[in-house]
């Protein structure tokens, strides 16, 4: 039966959808493929132009390098090891136990996705660094600087992500099967090992790969709780910031690509394996009593998400401290005047997430619209060009914005642009988005669309009336996604900021070299409660949308 | 209107879907197009309605050729499986759709929606939403809509099968009677014998991507010309030319030229008549009591049969038998 939908594309009144794909594939040529190329170019070429791999060579002449690259290896394995563990065991205590308060659970996963690593990071230090809260009320000797810290970073910034991934394979697998297994008599445990382990074989493993492929390319929490614990992230940071040497951070840049790369294709293979799940859930799954598993997951959630809590919670207090470390009277001072630029970052920030996830949701849904008429010649290479930005290290793609886009035509007024940051936001969270909208695409019946146009409808009554409906919702997520992405981002756009455009999550970034911590955590509160407002609107108007089709 | 399919060729990618089917149907004819899934129904129906380009053949209404014509021009009233209203807008702005499309005055609109949605019996229900409405109901309203259009043809394809069995046979007597009354031309495809039987004038029966029979349901049913037909159409018992030789030879003369394997003989479980009879060739195997009917498998020199008799006969599971046959007819292998 697919082969006969996916052959039907073709037939669908062809007029428009090359209106609809020329706008968002220029889009991802110019602003996604051309720097991509740019950083590839640069890597192989010399400062006359010239064809080399002398750059790569060099990789090796400095120690510091290959260690940063074992380093990132080290935090990248250890980190998914961690993170599936701990993330596993709360996605099955989230669905598979008795547990009461999961809403506890819920919302402490919720803290991750609002902060970004960079705050976690600070959290982190703030909590268990040289002077950090615990050493202030215990006078324990804490270091969390290097391997640990960064571990526990990336391993909290990981959880939520793998819950969804696993929570998701774990909804769908229907009551039914362990109704069976039941029956038969099988044990708990073999129900868990027969049953539930295959199911979600291949969710573990998309899961896994997402998480190793973000711990690699991290930025955030690699510059503030790394220490001298060098990842490569920090030494493409270096290179280009510190020593100006363009060409061997896009050399670092490849060599970072490469991995992320071989892991997003792994994880998309096993991914698609995994789609051929059961199409029917049927009835509800409610887990038997077992007081042991449920105490056993109770106690690694806890775990897990104390350390979640406290870290936030850590950033959350010293934002309204009067001198941290030193004096900790509590004060809003930070709030109403203490930051060095006032409101302005976050202002900017607010205003660049919007940017990007208003021209980001209109190109999606028109690359997403005009890819279910395209043929599928057309529309396979497409949907892999549009994905590709998931492989792609948000530094890598900020530094390939710098090559490109400081000289040229656009560099007049797009470089150094609020439009060039909500540019490299956009391309780099474009693959989450386009592929929520893909998803949210498939619930529009052919059935309606072919009904518009044998009533007369061209190609935008078909958009208005048959696909807009139903692909709202999924709008509405990718626009927040897109929002809450760009408010936090900093390894993408810490290249091109300016002096005269600051943003937050680089100001929380500048503070803290500085040391002026509570100034940065008050920064990084306004991101994480802006993120959490955006997140309540997003929850509020998805409501709104269900609901409104069944009053009135 | 007149509506005339000539030789048309549809493959996907290769795989001939469309190989060279032609029919036609005049005014006010109600014509079924039947087969198994796969067998190219839809495709026909969809290249009719403009939604689907042919490789070749011509599609004539009223004596223009409209093959090139997209679906917007073509004015035919779709009606899908299920999935086609409009889940925000209300019943009465879903029906007036397609006159709002055409840009007909709101008092116009309105007054022709409260028309159709009487005469589908949902003139209450003009506020609800989709969502709101049973599954025979939601089929009403696409109907009314495909039909407030004012289209040249009706196109249903398959509008029935989502539905309760109830509900399918109180819409069938509906979608007929309302379709008499507007004498307007009209096709559905199904692959459900019993509601082409029902409710088509014509029936274009369908096997991988050709026709294998056009005719009335009673022609198809009792003169069945290959045995795809026989097969797909009822039951049939299918006896092979050695077996009715020696068993039933007075068939062997309307029987058609041809080598023993070319035909073989159809006949219905009503055709058979078996009667208790201990010398008889038969033995009654089991018997499904259907209430006005019963059904039995009857063991016959090697072979199975089923017959039909009524549901009071005193005939018995084990009970020896003779057979004969009244009607048959010889089908192509």
């Amino acid at each position: 039966m697919s082969s006969i939908v996916a052959v039907r594309a073709v037939a669908r009144p062809r007029l428009g959808a090359g209106l609809l794909l020329a706008l968002p594939l220029s889009g991802l040529l110019l602003f996604f493929v051309q720097p991509l190329l740019t950083v590839l170019w640069r890597s192989v070429t010399d400062a006359k132009g010239a064809f080399t791999f002398a750059n790569y060579a060099r990789l090796f002449d400095d120690p510091g390098l290959p260690r940063a690259a074992l380093h990132s290896l080290s935090i990248g394995v250890a980190t998914t090891f961690t993170t599936m563990a701990f993330g596993l065991c709360l996605a099955m205590a989230l669905h598979r136990s008795r547990l009461p308060g999961k809403f506890l659970i819920r919302g402490a996963l919720l803290l991750p996705m609002l902060a970004p690593s960079l705050v976690l990071g600070l959290g982190l230090v703030c909590l268990l660094g040289r002077n950090g809260l615990v050493h202030r009320l215990t006078g324990l000797p804490t270091d969390i600087y290097g391997f640990w810290g960064l571990l526990i970073a990336n391993t909290l910034y990981g959880l939520p992500q793998v819950v969804i991934i696993v929570s998701a394979a774990l909804e769908r697998t229907p009551a039914r099967h362990y109704d069976a297994a039941e029956s038969m008599g099988a044990t708990p445990w073999r129900q868990f090992i027969d049953v539930t382990v295959p199911r979600l074989r291949f969710a573990l493993l998309a899961a896994a790969f997402l998480v190793f492929t973000e711990t690699l390319t991290d930025f955030g929490s690699a510059v503030v709780v790394g220490g001298s614990y060098r990842v490569l992230a920090m030494e493409i940071y270096s290179e280009v910031v510190g020593q100006l040497d363009f060409a061997m951070g896009a050399t670092l840049g490849v060599v970072l690509l490469a991995p992320a790369l071989l892991s997003v294709w792994l994880g998309r293979l096993a991914k698609r394996r995994q789609d051929s799940g059961d199409a029917s859930p049927g009835r509800a799954l409610v887990p038997a009593r077992h007081a042991l598993r449920d105490a056993a997951l109770g106690a690694l959630a806890l775990l897990a998400l104390v350390p979640v809590v406290a870290v936030v919670g850590t950033v959350a207090y010293v934002s309204v401290v009067k001198l941290w470390p030193y004096d900790r009277t509590l004060t809003l001072a930070n709030y109403t005047g203490g930051m060095p630029d006032g409101y302005g970052p976050v202002a900017t920030s607010l205003g660049v997430s919007l940017l990007a996830a208003v021209v980001g949701v209109v190109m999606i849904f028109a690359l997403s619209a005009g890819l279910r008429r395209a043929s599928p010649r057309i529309a396979r290479p497409l949907q892999v060009l549009a994905s590709l930005p998931a492989a792609v290290p948000g530094m890598v793609l900020g530094l390939g914005y710098v090559l490109t886009f400081n000289h040229g035509v656009l560099s007049s007024w797009f470089y150094g642009s609020a439009a060039i940051v909500a540019a490299c936001s956009l391309y780099h969270y474009h693959a989450q988005a386009f592929l929520t909208m893909q998803t949210g695409m498939r619930q529009v019946p052919d059935a309606l669309e072919d009904a518009v146009a044998s009533f007369g409808g061209d190609t935008r009554h078909v958009l208005r009336d048959a696909v807009l409906p139903f692909a709202m919702p999924a709008a509405i997520s990718a626009f927040f996604y897109l929002f809450m992405r760009s408010l936090v981002t900093l390894s993408g756009v810490i290249f091109l900021v300016t002096p005269g455009l600051g943003l937050a999550s680089v100001a929380v970034m500048r503070l803290d070299e500085n040391g002026f911590l509570a100034q940065a955590a008050a920064y990084a509160m306004c991101v994480v409660v802006a993120g959490a407002l955006a997140l309540g609107l997003m929850r509020l108007l998805l409501h709104v949308l269900k609901d409104r089709r069944h009053v009135a | 209107m007149h509506l005339r399919i000539d030789d048309i060729g549809k493959a996907w990618s290769g795989h001939t879907v469309l190989d060279g089917v032609s029919f036609h149907a005049g005014e006010s004819d109600f014509v079924c197009l039947l087969g198994p899934s796969g067998c190219g129904k839809t495709t026909l129906l969809r290249i009719v309605a403009g939604l689907t380009a042919p490789d070749r053949g011509r599609i004539i209404l009223d004596g223009s050729d409209i093959t090139a014509l997209p679906a917007r021009e073509r004015r035919m009233g779709l009606v899908f499986q299920s999935y086609s209203l409009f889940p925000d807008m209300t019943v009465a702005a879903n029906v007036g759709y397609p006159m709002r499309l055409r840009g007909e005055s709101p008092a116009a609109i309105a007054t022709h929606t409260a028309e159709w949605l009487e005469r589908v019996g949902l003139g209450t229900l003009a506020a609800r939403f989709p969502d709101q409405l049973s599954g025979g109901q939601q089929q009403r309203v696409a109907l009314a809509r495909a039909l407030a259009a004012n289209p040249s043809m009706l196109l249903l394809d398959e509008p029935l099968s989502a539905l309760d069995p109830a509900i399918r046979a109180q819409l069938r007597g509906e979608i007929r009677a309302l379709q008499r009354s507007l004498g307007i031309p009209t096709i559905m495809v199904t692959h459900d014998q019993d509601e082409a039987l029902a409710m088509a004038d014509t029936i274009v029966c369908m096997n991988q991507g050709r026709v294998e029979q056009i005719g009335t349901p009673r022609c198809l049913y009792e003169r069945p010309r290959s045995r795809f037909v026989a097969d797909f159409i009822g039951h049939a018992n299918l006896l092979p030319t050695s077996f009715v030789r020696a068993t039933l030879p007075t068939f062997l003369e309307r029987r058609p030229p041809g080598a023993d394997a070319t035909f073989e003989l159809c006949l219905r479980p009503e055709d058979l008549v078996i009667e208790a009879d201990p010398r008889g060739e038969g033995v009654i195997e089991d018997i499904t009591f259907l209430g006005n009917l019963a059904r039995a498998n009857v063991a016959w020199r090697g072979r199975r049969v089923l017959a039909e008799f009524p549901g009071r006969s005193p005939l018995v599971s084990g009970e020896a038998v003779s057979i004969d046959a009244v009607r048959g007819a010889w089908v192509n292998t």
